[in-house]
């Protein structure tokens, strides 16, 4: 039953997007309302009809029906319920249709929120948002059904054969229940983490997020309005997907960190970087739109940094779902690859176009010129050039230098990490430094010696920090560099709050507290985007600690053993072998970690043997300071091998992330509240 | 009467053809440390992406970093823990292929494939190096025809996806 209710809410949710699409351009054509509202009634029936075959699939899961065979590839009788349920993005069919259900739930907020405010844009921008979520509603439905079933042919049953259809081909009989069970694949224990319960969807939601500022913009082309409602619009859905996102890769890097067991949490990867390129052009679109916001600038690169945000989801979707890309995380190569690449490229050269014609007849001119080297909007433009710059290098890397090869060297030519590092290691330094400079500059003209000024104090305190990096014994001009320019960028950030609070303490007499509470209050903006560079600077301080200063050893310790690592001590205590409820077998090393010569900790890194392969789990002591991170390679109740690492500083890359993810709440926050009370109030005034 | 002119003063226009100077050397600079910066890292660190058979095949590739993949033989994996030494040996993959797992499965059926000794040193042996994995390794081919890899990836398609049951009774539940 579930098989069929599934694919027949997908085939309705497409047919609803379809008509939506076509119902939207002919009643923007015909310039009829009751066309219109049919489309947006449409769009908004796409997210029920898609969470219907969404609680299909998930059903399908948790009862267990293995004749499904997405159901039977992604978990086996012994997966517990969690595993069961987040199965539904284990694996390339189940996330294909959870990313339709992510954009239908968009579209519905974004049909909720911005259809009254944004009635000349919100036609079009269904019409682009319900082409996209009919693209993906096709692959599910077309090509990567997650419904299919298993089948036993009525001419193979001696071979024992099955052969996997959507509809039951005709005398088909059903295998038996319990040899799928049986037979039944699993979860990949990898993804048995509880990273990997929620990272996936945070990326999900950041990438489908970044389709609704791609429509609005879209929309303004197509419509012509390009006056501030689709900045207002894209700007605020800009920063839902860019916390999504940024939560995303956050908690990527911590699976990483806990399962993967090399004591590191970035690898270079084309997978990793496909992830991080939308996230540089985001990041660097929020920046820019706050200058056309100001000064009425840089409308056509705006346009274009929303277009390249869309079209970087897109590519980075194509590499990875369609196995061109030689990654440890790629998805099997399948069938959806040239359809992803023929709709990236159709979508990014309808927008391109629209761009160029409407740049053409001068409709996206700026109403201001740049006229001061060292003002706001020069140093945001700066910033924008070094994100655009990391962009170039991450995507040539990944993807340029290997495909370019490929075509005109017969040969594919690949990168490694030390050379990402190269490219980006002083990008970000420059990155740093401007976050430092660029928010104590003023719009339209900044005199080098007002800047000078402002500057002073960081500098010094900058100057002060570096210096006692030094005694402290830090030599590598590297770190020097890249801990100088996180702590100017930290220093200004929370300089500038102090300063703002002071002058409330001053003025209107307020206390520290009310001031500072007061002063994000009045300017959410300003004084969030403060507390995200406050963030990145904890982070910028935890990837430094973690990547220069690693300690990488490896030991054989006999039972009751004990070594010394710097002021560590480690002692190795037994060896245990169990069995989990799920049936694996753990092997466990017992450790007890000494500082001192004091007990601080009991580590337990083991080893599970699953079915197919065994996985590694660290124990780790975590401090403030550092992590030590210990991995059992091998051996028994007598002698056992161990790598240990101590990451200095590393807990402070996902602390930086928390205080980001704060930070941009606080910035994306405003006016939605005092709107509503607004509406509220002229509600009660017209009773 | 004062008189007012539109022309804009001169001090003015030359302020405003000095700004652009500067945007101009500005931007000029910073575009030429990025693309100098791409350039040179590309020619540090670029690697070839070759196949077993490339390798063995080329002199040339002998002695120089380069990225290889191929098809994992269980029954030759080694590990030596305490020393932090993985031993094993790949099966050469064609470049091109359609299905992965398929790939790797042929490759190692084939007696007549090419075959790669792998020697990495201090690294703790990957979870996924199992037979029928693809491997991606970085490191060079020494004198003695061992591959000395500094970095290993590894993927294991078969046991994920796009496999199917085998072995099923064709004894119906339902019809």
């Amino acid at each position: 039953m579930l098989a069929e209710i599934g694919p027949a809410s997908l085939a309705l949710a497409l047919l609803l997007a379809l008509y939506a699409a076509v119902a939207c351009l002919l009643g923007i054509g015909a310039g009829s309302e009751t066309l219109l509202r049919s489309g947006r009634n449409a769009a908004l029936l796409t997210f029920p009809a898609t969470l219907l075959a969404t609680a299909m699939l998930v059903l399908a899961l948790m009862t267990e029906q293995y004749q499904i065979s997405y159901v039977w590839s992604v978990t086996d009788p012994q997966t517990p319920a969690i595993y069961r349920f987040t199965a539904l993005w284990g694996s390339q069919r189940g996330s294909l249709l959870f990313w339709s259900l992510l954009l239908s739930l968009f579209t519905f907020g974004a049909i909720a929120l911005n259809w009254r405010s944004e009635g000349r844009l919100m036609p079009y921008a269904i019409a682009t948002m319900m082409a996209s979520l009919a693209f993906f509603l096709g692959l599910s439905l077309l090509l990567e059904n997650p419904f299919e079933r298993w089948w036993i042919l009525p001419d193979m049953p001696e071979s024992r054969q099955v052969v996997e259809r959507a509809l039951i081909p005709a005398g088909a009989i059903a295998p038996a229940r319990e040899n799928l069970a049986a037979s039944a694949t699993g979860l990949n224990p990898l993804l048995r983490h509880f990273g990997m319960i929620i990272h996936p969807p945070m990326l999900y939601l950041g990438f489908v997020g970044f389709t609704i500022p791609f429509a609005f913009a879209l929309a303004a082309l197509a419509s012509g309005d390009l006056s501030t409602g689709w900045i207002q619009a894209t700007r605020r859905w800009t920063l839902i997907a860019w916390i999504f996102l940024s939560l995303g890769l956050i908690l990527g890097g911590r699976w990483a960190y806990d399962v993967l067991g090399w004591g590191g949490y970035w690898g270079w990867d084309p997978v990793e970087n496909a992830a991080f390129l939308p996230w540089l052009v985001g990041t660097a679109f929020i920046h820019s739109v706050m200058i056309q916001e100001k000064r009425g600038m840089l409308k056509t690169w705006n346009m274009a940094l929303v277009i390249a945000t869309f079209s970087a989801v897109m590519f980075g979707s194509f590499a990875t779902r369609s196995g061109v890309i030689e990654s440890v995380h790629s998805f099997a190569r399948s069938e959806i690859g040239f359809p992803m690449l023929a709709f990236w490229a159709l979508m990014t050269l309808i927008a391109l176009t629209l761009l160029l014609w409407r740049w053409q007849r001068g409709e996206l001119r700026g109403e201001q010129q740049f006229a001061n080297i060292l003002s706001r909007e020069t140093m945001f433009v700066l910033n924008n050039v070094i994100f655009i710059a990391l962009f170039a290098a991450i995507f040539w890397g990944s993807f340029g230098l290997p495909i370019i090869s490929e075509l005109f060297m017969g040969v594919e030519v690949t990168i490694g990490p030390a050379t990402f590092e190269f490219f980006v290691v002083p990008l970000f330094i420059a990155m740093y430094i401007l976050m430092g400079v660029a928010p104590l500059s003023a719009w339209g003209a900044t005199s080098a010696r007002r800047l000078g000024k402002a500057l002073a104090i960081p500098l010094v305190l900058t100057v002060l920090s570096v210096l006692l990096l030094i005694i402290a014994g830090t030599g590598a001009l590297v770190s020097i560099l890249g801990y100088g320019a996180v702590c100017f960028a930290g220093y200004v950030a929370l300089f500038e709050i102090y300063r703002g609070a002071r002058a409330r303490h001053r003025g209107l007499n307020e206390n520290w507290l009310r001031a500072v509470t007061a002063l994000f209050r009045r300017n959410q903006r300003r004084y969030g985007g403060y507390v995200v560079h406050l963030g990145v600077t904890v982070i910028g301080i935890g990837i430094i600690g973690s990547t220069v200063f690693q300690t990488e050893v490896q030991h054989s310790l006999a039972r009751g053993e004990t070594i010394a690592i710097k002021d560590y001590g480690l002692r190795y205590d037994d060896y245990i072998r169990a069995q989990a409820v799920d049936g694996r077998m753990m092997n466990i090393a017992e450790l007890t970690v000494l500082r001192q010569g004091a007990q601080v900790a009991r580590i337990r890194p083991r080893v599970d043997d699953y079915p197919d392969m065994p996985m590694t789990i660290a124990g780790a002591h975590s401090t403030f300071e550092n992590d030590f991170y210990v991995l059992l390679l091998g051996g028994n109740r007598e002698r056992a091998t161990f790598r240990i690492y101590i990451n200095p500083l590393v807990n402070l890359v996902w602390w930086g992330g928390i205080v980001l993810i704060i930070g941009t709440v606080i910035a994306a926050y405003p006016k939605v509240i005092p709107a509503r009370r607004v509406r509220k109030r002229e509600a009660e005034d017209s009773r | 009467m004062a008189v007012v002119s539109w022309a804009k003063p001169k001090h003015l226009r030359k302020r405003k053809g000095s700004e652009r100077l500067k945007f101009l050397i500005g931007g000029g600079l910073i575009l030429a440390s990025v693309v100098y910066l791409l350039v040179s890292g590309t020619l540090q660190g670029a690697r070839y992406f070759i196949t077993v058979d490339d390798l063995l095949k080329d002199g040339a590739y002998e002695g120089k970093t380069v990225r290889i993949s191929g098809a994992v033989d269980g029954e030759t994996i080694e590990y030596d823990s305490e020393n932090a030494i993985i031993r094993f040996e790949i099966v050469n993959i064609p470049g091109e292929f359609d299905d992965l797992a398929s790939a790797l499965r042929a490759a190692l059926a084939n007696p007549a494939a090419s075959r790669l000794s792998i020697l990495v040193e201090d690294e703790a042996i990957p979870d996924l190096l199992q037979h029928e994995a693809q491997a991606i390794l970085t490191g060079a081919l020494a004198p003695d025809g061992i591959f000395r890899a500094s970095e290993l990836l590894l993927k294991c398609p078969s046991r994920f996806e796009e496999t199917s049951p085998e072995g099923l009774s064709a004894i119906p539940e339902h019809n």
